[in-house]
C-alpha cells in the first residue's frame, strides 16, 4: 500500500506536483496516467524518496521510503531503463544492489532467469537493445521480491512482445497480491493492463477511479453533428447542457444529448443539418477529455467551435 | 542495510570501473617513471654543484617527488567512484537500494580510501628504489629502504594516497562531473609547484600550508624546521579532506538524487 497526502513540489515558481493525495492499494494494478510533464515521474521520485516533497507525504505502508530497514525487501523499482553503467555485467550491476540489501548472489541469478536474461548475465548492458535493458531495470525491481512494484513507462519503446511480458508480469505481480503502481502517458495500454486508474494533469489529480467505472463513463452515446452553422449550434447545445467538442473533419462531438435532442434543437432554430451520427466515446477519447485542459504543450483546437 | 552490506556493494562497482583501474595503472607508471626521471635530474644536479651544496645533498628527498603526480592519479580514482554513478545514470538506483545517503557515501569512502591507501606503499616503493636506483648509477650518494626514516615515509605515503583518494571522492560528490572534478582536483594539487609564480610571501605561505604540499611532508626523511614536521602536514591535508567530505555529505543529503 502507498500513501500519498497533499503531496506537494515546488521547483522555484512552477509546481510539477500540486497537492496530491490517493492510495495504491494491494492486489491490482494500477495505472497512474496522464500527459506527459503531467508529474507523475516526480510523484514516483518523491515516493522512492529521491526528491524531497515541498510539503506532504509519500508513504509505503506508513513509513518513508528512506526509513526502510531493508528497502528493496519492501519496494522494487524501475525508473530508467538506461540507467546502468555500459560497462559493469548484468550480473555485477544486480549483485552490487543486491548485497547492500543483504540479497546474495543466488536471488541474482534467479531473477535473472525471471527476466530471461540469464544467458547474458556476465555481458555488459552497452551492447543491450532498450528491451534487454528493460528486462534488466525489470530485475533490479524484483530483486528483492517486493510487495510493492513501481514502474515508470515500463512499456515506451518496447516492441509488441516485450510489451505483452510487461503486461503479463504486472498482472501476475499483482495477482500474486503485491501493490503494483505503472505509470504510462498511453490510455490504450493501460486500458487492457491497469484495475484501477489514477489520471493527474499539471500534478493535479483528475480521476482515482476503477477502470470499470472510467469505462463507462467513457462508453455514454455522443452524437457527431455536421452543420455549416456550428457556431450558432455549438451555444445552443451547450445551453442544452450538452458537452461539445470539436470533433473529425470539422464536426462536433456532442455528449450529454441524445440524436433526436440535437436535431430537434437544430430544428427549432432552423438550423441545416449534414450529419447526425451516434458514436460511441472511445476510452481513449474520455481520456483527452479529461485531460484536455492540462496537457503541456496544447496545439489549439479547431477554431470552430470557440 | 547494514555497512558491511553496502562495503561489499561499493566494492562490486568498483572493481567493475575500467577507468578506475586505469588510473590505478597509470599511478604505477607514473611512479616508476617519475621516480626514476626525478633521480636522474637529481643526480645531474649533484654532479654540477659545488662542494659545500654536495655536503648538503639528502637522496631522500627526490625519492618521493613522483608521489604529488601519483597523487593526480589518485584522485582521479576518487572522483571516477562517484562521477562514473552520475554518468551513468546509476546514482537513483543506487540510493533507492540504499536510501541512507550518508551510509552510501560512507561505504564509497571505504572502498576509495582502503584501496587508494593499500597502492601507496608499493607505489612509494617503486618510485623510491628506481630514484635511488638511478642515483648510484650515476655513483651519486644513495640510500636504501632500511635506512632511517625510510620505512616511516613508505608507509606515511599509503596515508598520503588514502587522504587523496578520499579528496577526489568528496570533489565528485561535490561537483558530480568527471570533467570538473578531475580537472579542479589536479589543479589544486599541483598548484603548490607554481608557487614561485607568485609573490615571496603568498609563495612560502603555499609551500608551507597548502594542503597538498603540507600533506606531501609525511614522505620527509629529514623534515628540518623550515616547513611543518610530517605529523602536522598530514593534520592539514586530513583536515581539509574532512571539511570536503562533510560538505560533500551535507550536499548529497540535500539534493535531489
Amino acid at each position: 500500500m502507498i500513501e500519498l497526502r497533499q503531496l506537494t513540489r515546488r521547483y522555484g515558481e512552477v509546481t510539477v506536483v500540486d497537492g496530491l493525495s490517493f492510495d495504491v492499494r494491494p492486489g491490482v494494478v494500477t495505472g497512474f496516467l496522464g500527459p506527459n510533464g503531467a508529474g507523475k515521474t516526480s510523484t514516483m521520485r518523491m515516493i522512492l524518496g529521491l526528491d524531497r516533497p515541498t510539503s506532504g507525504s509519500a508513504t509505503i505502508g506508513g513509513r518513508r521510503y528512506a526509513d526502510l530497514p531493508v528497502p528493496l525487501r519492501e519496494v522494487g523499482a524501475l525508473l530508467d531503463a538506461h540507467a546502468v553503467h555500459p560497462r559493469r555485467t548484468a550480473f555485477d550491476h544486480l549483485l552490487s544492489l543486491a548485497y547492500g540489501n543483504g540479497i546474495g548472489r543466488r536471488r541474482v541469478e534467479e531473477v535473472l532467469g525471471l527476466v530471461g536474461l540469464a544467458d547474458v548475465a556476465g555481458r555488459r548492458p552497452g551492447g543491450f537493445s532498450l528491451g534487454m535493458k528493460q528486462r534488466l531495470g525489470i530485475a533490479v525491481a524484483l530483486l528483492g521480491d517486493p510487495p510493492v512494484v513501481l514502474l515508470d513507462e515500463p512499456v515506451n519503446g518496447l516492441d509488441p512482445e516485450g510489451i505483452r511480458w510487461i503486461r503479463t508480469l504486472t498482472r501476475s505481480l499483482a495477482a500474486e497480491g503485491r501493490t503494483v503502481l505503472l505509470s504510462s502517458h498511453l490510455m490504450s495500454e493501460m486500458a487492457l493492463t491497469a484495475d484501477h486508474l489514477v489520471v493527474i494533469g499539471r500534478g493535479r489529480l483528475i480521476a482515482d477511479t476503477g477502470l470499470e467505472a472510467f469505462v463507462q463513463a467513457a462508453a455514454r452515446q455522443g452524437v457527431l453533428v455536421r452543420t455549416p452553422d456550428a457556431r450558432r449550434l455549438a451555444p445552443l447545445l451547450r445551453e442544452s447542457g450538452a458537452t461539445v467538442r470539436p470533433g473529425v473533419d470539422g464536426g462536433l462531438m456532442v455528449t450529454g444529448l441524445s440524436g433526436a435532442e440535437v436535431g430537434g434543437l437544430a430544428g427549432a432554430h432552423g438550423i441545416v443539418l449534414h450529419e447526425l451520427t451516434p458514436r460511441r466515446a472511445s476510452l481513449e477519447d474520455a481520456y483527452l477529455e479529461l485531460t484536455g485542459d492540462s496537457v503541456e504543450f496544447a496545439t489549439s483546437a479547431a477554431g470552430v467551435v470557440s | 542495510m547494514t555497512a558491511y552490506g553496502v562495503l561489499r556493494s561499493e566494492w562490486v562497482k568498483f572493481r567493475s570501473v575500467r577507468a578506475m583501474l586505469g588510473c590505478l595503472a597509470g599511478a604505477v607508471v607514473a611512479a616508476g617513471s617519475y621516480g626514476y626521471l626525478f633521480g636522474t635530474a637529481a643526480a645531474r644536479e649533484y654532479l654540477g654543484a659545488s662542494a659545500a651544496d654536495r655536503a648538503a645533498f639528502d637522496p631522500t628527498e627526490t625519492a618521493f617527488r613522483a608521489l604529488v603526480l601519483v597523487g593526480v592519479l589518485v584522485s582521479a580514482v576518487g572522483v571516477l567512484a562517484v562521477t562514473s554513478e552520475y554518468a551513468a545514470g546509476t546514482m537513483p538506483v543506487s540510493i533507492t537500494a540504499v536510501p541512507r545517503r550518508g551510509l552510501l557515501l560512507l561505504g564509497k569512502g571505504a572502498v576509495v580510501a582502503l584501496t587508494t591507501l593499500l597502492v601507496g606503499p608499493p607505489l612509494a616503493l617503486l618510485s623510491f628504489t628506481l630514484s635511488q636506483a638511478a642515483l648510484a648509477a650515476q655513483g651519486v650518494p644513495s640510500v636504501g629502504p632500511g635506512d632511517p626514516g625510510v620505512p616511516a615515509a613508505l608507509l606515511g605515503a599509503g596515508l598520503f594516497t588514502g587522504l587523496i583518494g578520499l579528496y577526489g571522492m568528496a570533489l565528485g560528490f561535490l561537483l558530480r562531473r568527471s570533467a570538473g572534478a578531475i580537472s579542479l582536483g589536479t589543479f589544486l594539487l599541483i598548484l603548490p609547484g607554481m608557487a614561485s609564480l607568485f609573490p615571496k610571501p603568498v609563495a612560502r605561505w603555499i609551500v608551507t600550508w597548502w594542503p597538498s604540499a603540507a600533506g606531501a611532508r609525511i614522505f620527509a626523511v629529514h623534515p628540518g624546521t623550515e616547513l611543518l614536521t610530517p605529523l602536522a602536514g598530514a593534520g592539514v591535508l586530513a583536515a581539509t579532506v574532512l571539511v570536503l567530505l562533510c560538505a560533500a555529505v551535507a550536499v548529497f543529503r540535500g539534493r535531489d538524487a
